[in-house]
């Protein structure tokens, strides 16, 4: 068998696996009529034909406007399915609350770790909180 | 104005092929060589007659031993009348510009 018809057969099965369901007998009939072609050639020629053949059928099928719509209704049902279970999953889902450091009774200058962490999330422990209050006079009781 | 069906000329030549010998079932590699369609051409348009009821497939025994069987068509009344209607069609174009 040349290295053409080898093509040949090849390119002609491709076209028949291109072309499956109620097009198969054609597909097939297609790649049989290969076996009666006696040019290496022409039959090449041929199998490439076929596999034009299958592509041409299945875009007209595609865009079949009655399988077109069975589509079209199926993904946009698939596509309302997908919506309503990301909204679930994400539902109630939110951004958790920021702690932001008691500064009313802490002043950021008095206490080193504050100042260290400034420009970032921080929240100060219980140990720097007291730290804190010990520097700093009581407003309410200013000799302690 | 909606174009009429079946009225390509590619459509027309390969009806005017099978018109040619009605009676006989015919092959795909046959009908190629006698329109100059090529396969990629010719099967859609078979399949689509067929779809229509013009057109009756069937799978023939090989003549010869080793070669698989293979698929013929031939007309059906429906399509036979519609070549014979599109055949007329074009020797009246035909005579209408050879009088013009």
């Amino acid at each position: 068998m040349s290295t053409w018809r080898r093509w040949a057969v090849k390119l002609a099965q491709h076209a028949s696996s291109a072309l499956p369901g109620v097009h198969s007998p054609w597909a097939e009939a297609m790649r049989r009529e290969i076996d009666y072609i006696a040019d290496d050639a022409a039959a090449l020629r041929w199998a490439i034909g076929c596999v034009l053949a299958s592509y041409r059928t299945r875009l007209m099928q595609w865009f079949n406007p009655r399988t077109s719509r069975r589509q079209v209704a199926a993904s946009s049902a698939l596509i309302l399915l997908l919506a309503v279970a990301l909204y679930d999953s994400a539902g109630g889902q939110t951004e958790p609350p920021r702690p932001a450091p008691d500064e009313t009774i802490c002043d950021p200058v008095a206490s080193p770790e504050l100042r260290q962490d400034r420009g970032g999330l921080h929240r100060p422990t219980d140990a720097a909180h007291r730290t804190c209050r010990s520097d700093r006079p009581d407003p309410l009781n200013p000799k302690k | 104005m909606p174009r009429k069906p079946n009225n390509s000329r590619q459509t027309r030549a390969l009806l005017a092929a099978f018109l040619e010998r009605s009676r006989t079932w015919r092959h795909g590699y046959d009908l190629s060589k006698e329109t100059g369609l090529r396969s990629g051409t010719l099967y859609p348009l078979l399949m689509r007659l067929s779809e229509q009821g013009l057109l009756e497939p069937r799978w023939q025994e090989p003549e010869r031993p080793g070669l698989p069987p293979r698929h013929v068509y031939r007309l059906t009344t429906a399509g036979l009348a519609l070549a014979r209607e599109q055949e007329l069609e074009a020797v009246a174009a035909e005579r209408a510009g050879v009088l013009a």
